[in-house]
């Protein structure tokens, strides 16, 4: 809402200076952006009267005028196509400064000298959109005097924005209402007084409204005889301070009342209306009409639209048809200040693509006793500035007024919730400064609440009252009583454990988009009866890269990595711990999993001794594996898994307690070509939850072990497909309670030994609590494995 | 023999003098010293003495062997040190290579901000509650106090599943959820960290992005207590000398409602650039709980307060650490996030 001071000014003596009722503004929830002055930059631009023209020889365009300024005739070139003498116009003198920093000074245009120039409202950055050629001002200006000063063009706008509670503010009496409480002075409002003459409105016309639902209330008033000509001066100022351009006098009041009041009305030429006649109904569905924009408007059913007594002649709240237009030969007009539903207005204007300041206003919803006051505001300027007659009375077809809102204020519930220790009058003065009647029952303040403002309904909406127009400044700083204790839950401290051991091992944290592609199942070559082809789907995406809730956080990774790769982050080491969507068929919700996922390529960071090492499936195993270890997993296992976007032989099942919680592995390399990235690319994800489960769990302390311990070695040829791990439990089985660890130390290919044979070499540590163990029960032992193995699966010792 | 003696012991102790390494002193040693070292051979012939001439020679001997053993020993020291040094000076390395990193990985900047805001609540004896993010309707606007139709709820604004199915647009329906929970357990104090999404994308808004909501609900609770919060949330946040400032605003689920402005943490409040010269700057919105919201959550307005506010993630984070253009921090780039 742009708030003219000037226009402010007609309504209250107000005492404060723009930027003053600015920050009280702000400070009382009129939030304002800006404050615009205007005029401020026209210096020595004076109203003239053109006293002669002529044409300039060997010119097509150039007029020579002689402009008298009331106290010397000057001689100006003119160039506009519009120079009309005896009008009234805006010069700029020499030595004149205009916006956007043009000077004013002695030309010669086609060998004359010219004295200064005549403006257009563009040119004196009035109307910026105005029409071309220089600008004829009303005859009623007196000549010589400031520009600025004649059109009160010297006005400071606040430029507030409107929260959606306080939409009474789209009317400048209203705002007044505001500032008056503010400052502590009296709204003086306008009387929209005048004298009618000839029939009633009913005679000579009907108004029908079908359904009161989509139109509460709806005033008609007639004027007639008027002349269709300009507004006057200060109406157009008032206008253009608001952000709306003149239009003409009629089409200007209409305007000029909606930003008074904030009632949109709308004018129909009386004679045009077939049947004089105005019906109110629903539009239906497939119906057409004219919109004064001369585009042909498809309805879709949910529309309002006004009639005549043949056709729709208006969308209500949105936009007039043009064949009842108001135009320069309208003779007579039919006034409709009316009280539509919100919905219906809001659908329709965002459907058609026309918001305006009128369905604006009807969205957020008009104040239906308010209809009454500026049907009259606009009746009475017609008859005072258009020389039109009122006739007698109006059509006022309303549901039956709502009963005065009473709420009750208490002063002990005031100070409760504010924290504050306002006294009675304290609270009393603020209300009586809004304006709003009161009484006092039974010691309680009983508010009655102006039908304008329709955000105030209970009692708390009068505290915020209270606390806006006192200010919260005033209001105290304390501390709350509450006792209570803050922490993390286990299982919130143990995910940010884990974001801490992964990012210790080296992996960066990153955030990424909980919509995914539909697509990104076909890229990770999933079958079609895949459950990630059937993430939940969202209805209204705003592309199709983001249109799918994910089930994995691998896809949001791989683009992540891509985009690495692209500007030349070669080693990345990336994860994400965050949530993913399953959708539940038995229940509109998803379950929400929480799930880490880490993603390698390239190099690990290299130490110069060593040289590079590159990421492959062992560095995130021991990631993985160092994790599980961390929050107490003593029975997770890395088994062979097929997993259509991993390297069939470079990839597992993470398993713990036999359950599969995720995977783990080098990408398929169709899969990299897929996500158009580059090299081995190694993923894990896992689902959180049964790590999650083991958060409350306590480690117990062991006590030392008492008796030494004995190392042996022991290296195993054998057929190398046979798993490392398989036989790390045997050899554990094999040993016996007294085998404590075998601990993998080499893994040995190629000569002398066999292709397809490998060696592995285990470290075994034997101790027993018990007692000191002898040479011969472990050589027992030892030979035990060694038989074993043999037995098994043909391992020779090395 | 006592002469012999005599110059054995001068040629044995200047030949350990002479010596240059640990080996030739061994050779020395075993020459004089050994089983058949030329000491050693005249000690042997002591039994075809004279019982006089015994005891003479005798200690002419282990005179003789003494000084030469000394001798061995202080020389055996000296070369020790001398290989000591210059063993030390043959090991020495350019300690200006650089040592072994064990280079850590990175918290991503919201993550940290989140931690950061949640560390603060939780030295005030909030709790951290979460909720979903695939929200009922009812949670994320009804129980707020937005019914159907009101203009927040439009379809442009918010992703939707279905009908009453959508990405909640905000962390407020985690309030309800946790009041429906607790009730009528007091109090009810809590903050929700969390993701959310609106139907936006641009330079200055991201489809999803991460509030934190607070929320304190007990017996006698004001609007002077949430004043009181968000000031020692202002302080620990951005520093000890920050004011704020509450200016009324609107939001469904709160009455009286605020917005929250710090003064400016760059130029403290004479105005700069990032204050756009006003000398604050707007970090979140807050109020008193709507009675509604109470009532529908199982809470009597009558007998309980509450204050409630909420911030955007995004927003702390990029004015506390200078980030310009929302879109890096879901951009993901390595050399970007690792700078936190």
């Amino acid at each position: 809402m742009r708030i003219s001071y000037n226009w402010l000014k007609e309504y209250i003596d107000i005492n404060l200076s723009p930027e003053q009722l600015a920050e009280r503004f702000t400070m009382a929830g009129l939030e304002v952006d800006e404050i615009v002055y205007r005029g401020d930059d026209l210096q020595n631009v004076v109203v003239a009267e053109i006293k002669s023209a002529e044409r300039v020889e060997n010119s097509d365009h150039l007029t020579l005028c002689r402009v008298y300024d009331g106290s010397e005739l000057l001689q100006i070139v003119c160039g506009a196509p519009n120079v009309t003498v005896g009008r009234k116009v805006a010069l700029a003198k020499i030595g004149a400064k205009l916006p956007g920093g043009v000077k004013i000074k002695k030309a010669k245009l086609a060998g004359i000298e010219s004295f200064g120039m005549l403006c257009s409202s563009a040119e004196l950055g009035i109307d910026p959109e105005g029409t071309a050629g220089i600008w004829l001002l009303n005859d009623d200006l007196p000549l010589g005097i400031e520009l600025s000063d004649a059109l009160g063009l010297k006005d400071a706008v606040i430029v507030v924005e409107l929260t959606p509670n306080r939409n009474d503010c789209l009317g400048m009496i209203n705002v007044a209402h505001e500032a008056a409480a503010l400052s502590d002075v009296r709204v003086k409002l306008p009387r929209p007084q005048y004298r009618e003459s000839g029939g009633e409105v009913a005679q000579q016309a009907a108004i029908d409204v079908e359904n009161s639902s989509l139109c509460p209330r709806y005033i008609g008033r007639l004027v007639k005889n008027i002349t269709v000509g300009k507004s006057p001066a200060w109406m157009q100022q008032y206008l253009l301070a608001s952000g709306m351009r003149p239009i003409n006098g009629v089409v200007d009041i209409s305007n000029f009342v909606m930003l008074e009041t904030g009632q949109p009305l709308h004018f129909f030429d009386y004679d045009k209306l077939a049947g004089h006649k105005i019906i109110v109904r629903q539009a239906l569905s497939g119906e057409t009409m004219q919109t004064l924009d001369g585009k042909q408007r498809q309805l879709l059913g949910e529309e309002i639209l006004i009639c005549d007594g043949e056709k729709p002649v208006c969308i209500a709240g949105v936009m007039g048809g043009s064949d009842t237009e108001v135009t320069e030969s309208t003779k007579s007009v039919l006034i409709e200040s009316a009280c539509f539903a919100q919905v219906p207005i809001r659908r329709a204007s965002r459907r058609l693509g026309i918001p305006s300041e009128a369905s604006l206003r009807f969205e957020k919803g008009v104040d239906i006793e308010g209809c009454e006051f500026a049907s009259r505001r606009a009746v009475q300027l017609l008859c005072e500035f258009c020389g039109g007659e009122a006739a007698r009375g109006s059509i006022d077809v309303r549901i039956a007024p709502t009963p005065t809102k009473k709420v009750k204020l208490r002063q002990k519930k005031v100070n409760q919730v504010l924290g504050t220790s306002f006294t009675q009058t304290e609270i009393t003065e603020v209300i009586c400064a809004l304006g709003f009647p009161i009484e006092m029952v039974s010691d309680c303040l009983q508010v009655e609440v102006p039908t304008y403002r329709q955000d105030i309904t209970f009692e708390i909406d009068l505290i915020e009252e209270i606390a806006r127009i006192k200010g919260y400044d005033n209001i105290p700083i304390t501390i709350p009583a509450s006792a209570a204790q803050g922490r993390r839950t286990p299982q919130q401290q143990l995910i940010r454990k884990i974001n801490q051991l992964i990012r210790t091992h080296g992996l960066i944290e990153t955030i990424n988009y909980s919509f995914i592609s539909n697509k990104e199942a076909e890229r990770l070559q999933l079958p079609t009866n895949h459950a990630w082809h059937k993430g939940l789907a969202i209805l209204n995406p705003i592309n199709e890269e983001q249109s799918v809730m994910r089930q994995s956080l691998l896809p949001g990774l791989l683009h992540c990595l891509t985009r690495n790769l692209n500007r030349r982050n070669d080693n990345c080491a990336i994860y994400e711990l965050g949530k993913v969507f399953i959708p539940q068929a038995k229940a509109d919700q998803p379950d929400e999993v929480m799930t880490l996922c880490c993603v390698l390529c390239g190099q690990a960071p290299s130490y110069w001794k060593n040289g590079g090492e590159e990421y492959d499936y062992f560095y995130l195993k021991g990631i993985i594996e160092d994790l599980l270890t961390a929050v107490g997993v003593n029975n997770a296992a890395f088994v062979r898994a097929k997993y259509s976007f991993l390297h069939p032989g470079r990839s597992a099942a993470v398993l713990v307690g036999g359950q599969e919680i995720g995977y783990i592995g080098e990408l398929h390399p169709q899969v990299v070509a897929n996500y158009q990235a580059d090299g081995a690319v190694i993923a894990a994800e896992l689902d959180l939850r049964p790590l999650l489960a083991l958060a409350e769990l306590l480690p117990k302390g062991e006590e030392l072990p008492r008796y030494p311990a004995v190392n042996r070695d022991i290296a195993l040829i054998g057929d190398n497909s046979i798993a490392a791990a398989e036989i790390e439990q045997e050899i554990l089985r094999l040993g016996g309670k007294d085998l404590q660890e075998a601990r993998l130390f080499d893994l040995y290919e190629g000569a002398p030994i066999e292709a397809g044979q490998r060696s592995l070499a285990y470290s075994l540590l034997f101790q027993s609590k018990q007692r000191t163990l002898t040479d011969s029960e472990i050589d027992a032992a030892f030979a035990r494995i060694v038989a074993g193995v043999a037995d098994k699966w043909g391992l020779k010792l090395r | 023999m006592l002469n012999k003696l005599a110059s054995l012991k001068e040629e044995a102790v200047a030949a350990v003098v002479d010596c240059a390494d640990l080996e030739q002193l061994q050779e020395i040693k075993i020459a004089y010293l050994g089983k058949k070292g030329t000491i050693t051979t005249i000690a042997k012939m002591m039994g075809g003495l004279s019982a006089q001439e015994r005891p003479k020679l005798g200690a002419a001997l282990n005179q003789t062997k003494q000084t030469v053993e000394k001798a061995v020993g202080q020389r055996l020291m000296q070369l020790q040190a001398a290989g000591l040094t210059s063993r030390l000076a043959a090991e020495t390395i350019d300690i200006s290579l650089p040592g072994k990193s064990f280079v850590q990985g990175n918290q991503h900047i919201l993550s940290r901000v989140v931690e950061e805001i949640e560390d603060i609540f939780l030295g005030m004896g909030y709790s951290i509650a979460e909720g979903p993010e695939v929200e009922l309707d009812y949670y994320n606007f009804e129980a707020l106090n937005l019914p159907p139709e009101h203009p927040a709820r439009d379809m442009q604004d918010s992703f939707y599943f279905g009908e009453s199915l959508l990405l909640r647009t905000q962390t407020s329906p985690v309030q309800v959820r946790t009041m429906e929970q607790l009730r009528p357990q007091l109090p009810v104090k809590v903050i929700c960290p969390g993701r959310v999404y609106r139907r936006d994308d641009d330079a200055t808004h991201s489809p999803m992005f991460h509030q934190v909501e607070g929320l304190l609900v007990d017996n006698d609770v004001s609007f002077a207590d949430l004043k009181g919060t968000l000031l020692v949330f202002a302080r620990r946040m951005f520093g000890e000398e920050r004011e704020i400032r509450l200016r009324p605003s609107y939001f469904p689920f709160t009455e009286p409602s605020a917005e929250v402005d710090v003064s400016c943490f760059v130029c403290g409040g004479k105005g700069c650039r990032l204050c756009k010269g006003s000398g604050w700057i707007e970090i979140l919105g807050s109020g008193m709980v709507h009675p509604k919201v109470l009532s529908a959550s199982g809470y009597d307005p009558e007998q309980v307060n509450g204050f409630a506010f909420g911030m955007g993630v995004e927003r702390v984070a990029m004015l506390k650490y200078a980030i310009n253009d929302i879109r890096l921090l879901f951009d993901n780039d390595l050399r970007f996030i690792s700078q936190f």
